[in-house]
């Protein structure tokens, strides 16, 4: 199941090269968040980052969603620059806030990128509906998003993510406000939702379980300049809930694990040449 | 299961709730009135009894209580029904009716000037950092002026302006006054309302490829409105008290600040006379404020308990 061979040139949904990030560049205050970035994320791939507080995996997904521009380096999205890609909306976005508009609807809120888009009333009420559907919130279209659960409030997002179909998905520690078991719920979904609808997904995180669950390859990255230490494959097939019992699924969080404590070993090692300096590793 | 709808029950239809509120708030002006009618006559009677001072020492009384300084209150009740003047056969409330909607003229255009005005300048300064820095102290320093000083420069200035298709009146020049009392809560709350949204609501619109414009309209205006609106209560407050004042300094006769001010000139022959005419501006103020706050309820209808 796993697909760790590198995917042809054409298939590729993110191709990062040589990616710096450096913020106040020149100044006192110079903060290196990226160094040496190299990543390519094959279509219909669900990939997670990884790393401890500051290792720049956040700023990462904001290079690829063209909400900070990289200091060096190139990166293409669907083949296209990752303006272009934000323009003609090729990708959707979830972030750790579920960010719905109190004014709205829970139905007007996933219609919202339908409606910059200029897609008609009956045409968004529609897809909405259907996205509903998908995220198993069907009876909550009228509703309020402050009358639902955290946990419903993410779906919505990820529902409004998904409004126009994008191939790629970019979600930024989605679940991280959420408990365990409204958690590992969500992750069952999220899994499901990507498998019925062919989407290509980044997915950074803090939770180490939460990675190798949900993905085909995690990407470990170490702080302080934010690099690849490693990359882990994680050959675990189809999940269900009872991934999260099988062996293998704890040999790989073990893989994971001594790669963000610095241990060498671990998957091929991408991009950064060294071991990782990992320290503060939750 | 974990995901379970937390429906804290389903809010009452607005316009019924509107109703009970306006119904309560109907009681507790008239059970305030009661009361306070009954503290002004005991204290009033208090102090033709004992000779204006407190019982039992020679204490004077904070106020005098005879009819000029401290009128029955019942005479203020009455006032209203009786006519205006001597020679003149229109009853006082109609006088004050009259007067008030002449204000209140002035202070509904000056609002409505002052909302756009204050918009205009909370969307220029969140447009860039740069033009916040730039005007905020400015607007802020604007309000240091004292409306006496301003009033005849803006008179002044009113008779020499020729905008092609009218006329300047005298009552513009008022209006010109409340808006300068109204944009300026409108300014620095629509600046906060507008820099309110998160930054992941903001990051949002721009994943969704939205336009300045779009991001306005669907997120920041939006946003916005919780903030502006009580604001707007304060605005439309401060309208009424800058017709008022307005109209005293820029010496223009028709309105409920003409009327305050020669009523008070004429204090000692018609005490109650003057009493009625401030709790005319007072009721003008606080019709005014309702209005507003009803909108307010009808805007915000949809927002989380906590936003109301």
């Amino acid at each position: 199941m796993s697909a760790p061979a590198a995917p042809a040139a054409p298939a590729a949904a993110i191709r990062l090269s040589g990616v710096d990030q450096v913020f106040n560049e020149g100044r006192q205050d110079e903060v290196a968040a990226l160094s040496q970035i190299d990543l390519v994320v094959g279509a219909g791939e669900l990939v997670s980052l990884i790393g401890p507080s500051g290792c720049g995996k956040s700023t990462l997904l904001r290079v690829v969603a063209d909400l900070v521009e990289p200091t060096r380096g190139t990166v293409q999205v669907n083949g296209k620059s990752p303006r272009q890609a934000r323009l003609d909306q090729d990708y959707g976005m979830a972030f750790q806030q579920a960010a719905l508009f109190e004014w709205r609807s829970v139905a007007g809120n996933i219609e919202l990128p339908l409606e910059l888009r200029g897609v008609g009333r009956g045409d968004r009420r529609a897809r909405a509906l259907e996205l509903l559907r998908l995220v198993r919130l069907e009876d909550f279209a009228d509703h309020r998003p402050w009358q639902l659960s955290g946990g419903m409030q993410q779906r919505v997002a990820i529902a409004r993510a998904l409004a126009l179909q994008p191939k790629l998905l970019l979600m930024d520690e989605p679940f991280g406000a959420l408990d365990e078991m409204t958690r590992e719920h969500m992750q069952a979904e999220l899994v499901r939702i990507c498998a019925e609808t062919a989407t290509t997904v980044v997915f950074v995180t803090h939770s180490i379980p939460e990675a190798v669950f949900l993905s085909e390859r995690v990407v470990v990255m170490s702080a302080r300049p934010g690099r690849i230490a490693a990359v882990v494959d994680v050959p675990l097939g189809a999940r269900d809930e009872d991934t999260r019992e099988d062996p293998a699924f704890f040999t790989c969080i073990t893989q994971v694990r001594e790669v963000l404590r610095g241990r060498a070993g671990a998957g091929a090692v991408a991009g950064a040449p060294g071991p990782a300096p990992g320290a503060d590793v939750r | 299961m974990a995901v379970v709808a937390t429906l804290g029950g389903r809010p009452s239809r607005p316009s019924a709730r509107l109703g009970r509120r306006v119904l309560r708030k109907v009681v507790v002006l008239v059970v305030a009135v009661a009361l306070l009618g009954l503290l002004w006559t005991g204290y009033k009677s208090l102090g033709r009894a004992t000779g204006d001072v407190w019982p039992a020492t020679s204490i004077g009384l904070p106020v005098k209580t005879d009819d000029t300084t401290l009128p029955a209150f019942t005479d203020i009740v009455t006032r209203p029904f009786e006519p205006q003047r001597a020679g003149d056969d229109t009853l006082l409330w109609r006088t004050i009716l009259d007067a008030a909607v002449f204000t209140l003229k002035e202070a509904v255009v000056g609002f409505g000037i002052g909302i756009v005005l204050g918009i205009g300048i909370a969307l220029v300064m969140v447009s860039s950092g740069w033009f916040e820095r730039g005007l905020l102290p400015w607007v802020i320093v604007s309000q240091t002026i004292p409306l006496i000083a301003l009033a005849p420069i803006v008179v002044a200035w009113g008779h020499q302006l020729e905008v092609p298709g009218v006329t300047w009146s005298p009552w513009m020049s008022v209006s010109v006054i409340a808006t300068y009392l109204t944009f300026f809560p409108v300014a620095v709350s629509g600046l906060r309302g507008l820099q309110s949204p998160t930054r992941h609501a903001l990051d949002l619109m721009a994943t969704c490829g939205a336009t300045w414009r779009q991001e306005l309209v669907k997120l920041r205006f939006p946003s916005a409105l919780p903030y502006l609106l009580p604001a707007l209560k304060v605005a439309a407050t401060a309208s009424v008290v800058g017709a008022i004042v307005g109209e005293i300094s820029a010496g223009v006769a028709g309105g409920l600040g003409r009327l305050i001010l020669s009523y008070s000139q004429q204090y000692l022959s018609d005490p109650a006379r003057l009493y009625c005419s401030v709790i005319g501006a007072g009721l003008l103020g606080t019709a005014f404020v309702g209005m507003v706050g009803a909108a307010e309820l009808l805007l915000l209808r949809h927002r989380p308990p906590e936003a109301r």
